[in-house]
C-alpha cells in the first residue's frame, strides 16, 4: 500500500524539519538524563515484569541548614502498591523506609547502577522494609513474587534519590 | 516554485530506510531473547519522539520523562507481540499517548479545581520562547512557525522527530488520518519555506 505519508520529502522540506526539531531541543529540552534513565530502569536480566507507575511524589523540607529532607513516592501497579519515603542521612547518603500494600514478607530488591551491587531485603509480614546508607543517584525498585507464587515481579520506573 | 537554500540542519536523510528497518528488527529480537540492552540504541533514536508525543498531551517536562520511561518499561513485557520496526515505532506512539492521558487525568483529579483547570489546558506548544534562542537564524525560523495554524505548527511538533519512514505509522498513532498528513505536512512546510523567504531579516542561508 503506498499512501501520501510516504511520498519523499525534497531534502529542503527535510532540512527545515531536522533544523526544526533542532530549535525545538533548544526551546524545549527533554530531561539531560532522560536516556540514561530510561536505559538504566530498562536493563533488567528478563522481560517479564509488572510496571508499577509513578502515582504520586512529594517533598517536605529543604534539606539545607540541618532541615530534614524527606520524598515520599508512591508507585501503583495492578497487583500491589510500593511506597517509599527516601530521608537524607547527615553522611550525604539516604534511607529508603518503604512498605507494601496490600502487606507481604516479600522479597524487596533496590536496583542501582553499576558497579553498585543490588541490595535485597525481606519486608516484614506487614509490608514494611527498609535500605540504609543508599547513596544518592539513580535507583529501581523489583519486588520480587513469593516462591509458590507463579506471578511476576512488580518493577519501578528510575527514580532520583 | 522558489526553493529556499538552508544553511543549517542536516540534509538528506542517509540511511535507506531499509537498512533501519534491519538494524531496528535485529536490536528487537536480541531484545525480545532478553538482551534488553539491544534497545539501547532504538532508546536513543525514539526518546525525543515520544517525550514530545507527551508533551504533546499537556504534560510537564518531568511528567513526561515519567511516562516515557513507563512506556519503555510495558515494552519489555510486549516485545514478543512486537513483529516489525514499524509496528514498534507505532506501538511506543500510541502507548506513550494512553500513559500521558492516563497521568494527566490522575493530575486532573488530584489537583484542586482551579488549578485542574490550568494544569488540563492543552500545551500544543509547549515551551517559550524565541527569547531562549541565541542564534537569530533560529530566531526568524521560530518566528514564522508560531505564524502557522496551530494544525501545522502541531503536526510539525511532532514530526520534526520522526524518522524518514516512520511517518505513516506516527500518524496512524496519533490519530491524525494517514492520508492527509502527506499533503498536510507538505503544504504546511511550503508555507514556511514561503514566509521565510518573504522576511527581510533573512539572510536565505
Amino acid at each position: 500500500m503506498t499512501n501520501s505519508a510516504d511520498l519523499p520529502l525534497d531534502d529542503d522540506d527535510q532540512a527545515v524539519l531536522d533544523w526544526l526539531a533542532e530549535v525545538y531541543a533548544l526551546l524545549d529540552p527533554p530531561p539531560a538524563d532522560l536516556d540514561e534513565r530510561v536505559l538504566f530502569a530498562i536493563a533488567l536480566d528478563g522481560v517479564d515484569a509488572e510496571v508499577a507507575r509513578l502515582s504520586e511524589q512529594l517533598t517536605v523540607g529543604s534539606g539545607a541548614r540541618g532541615s530534614e529532607r524527606t520524598s515520599t513516592i508512591t508507585f501503583d501497579a495492578d497487583s500491589r502498591a510500593v511506597m517509599i519515603t527516601v530521608t537524607d542521612r547527615a553522611d550525604g547518603l539516604v534511607r529508603i523506609d518503604g512498605w507494601l500494600a496490600p502487606a507481604a514478607a516479600l522479597r524487596v530488591e533496590l536496583r542501582l547502577p553499576e558497579p553498585a551491587q543490588p541490595r535485597i531485603v525481606i519486608a516484614n509480614a506487614a509490608g514494611r522494609f527498609t535500605f540504609d546508607g543508599v547513596s544518592r543517584g539513580l535507583a529501581q525498585l523489583l519486588v520480587h513474587p513469593a516462591a509458590d507464587d507463579a506471578g511476576v515481579r512488580v518493577v519501578t520506573p528510575a527514580f532520583s534519590l | 516554485m522558489t526553493v529556499v537554500t538552508l544553511g543549517s540542519g542536516k540534509s538528506g536523510t542517509g540511511h535507506a530506510a531499509t537498512d533501519r528497518a534491519a538494524r531496528v528488527g535485529a536490536c528487537l529480537v536480541r531484545a525480545t531473547n532478553g538482551e534488553t540492552a539491544a534497545l539501547s540504541e532504538i532508546v536513543r533514536e525514539l526518546n525525543p519522539l515520544l517525550w514530545r508525543v507527551a508533551r504533546g498531551e499537556g504534560l510537564t517536562a518531568e511528567e513526561s520523562a515519567d511516562v516515557v520511561q513507563t512506556t519503555w518499561l510495558e515494552l519489555l513485557r510486549r516485545l514478543h507481540e512486537i513483529r516489525s520496526p514499524q509496528a514498534l515505532t507505532s506501538w511506543l506512539v500510541t502507548t506513550t499517548r494512553r500513559e500521558a492521558w492516563r497521568v494527566r487525568e490522575l493530575s486532573r483529579r488530584q489537583a484542586p479545581d482551579g488549578a485542574a483547570q490550568l494544569e488540563s489546558a492543552p500545551d500544543p506548544d509547549p515551551g517559550p520562547s524565541e527569547r531562549l534562542l541565541a542564534d537569530e537564524r533560529d530566531q526568524v525560523l521560530w518566528r514564522h512557525v508560531q505564524r502557522l495554524p496551530e494544525r501545522c505548527r502541531k503536526l510539525l511538533h511532532v514530526v520534526a522527530h520522526v524518522a524518514r519512514p516512520d511517518y505513516a505509522v506516527v500518524a496512524e498513532a496519533l490519530g491524525m488520518p494517514v492520508g492527509s498528513i502527506g499533503p498536510t505536512r507538505g503544504r504546511c512546510l511550503a508555507k514556511l519555506r514561503e514566509m521565510l523567504q518573504a522576511d527581510p531579516g533573512w539572510s536565505g542561508l
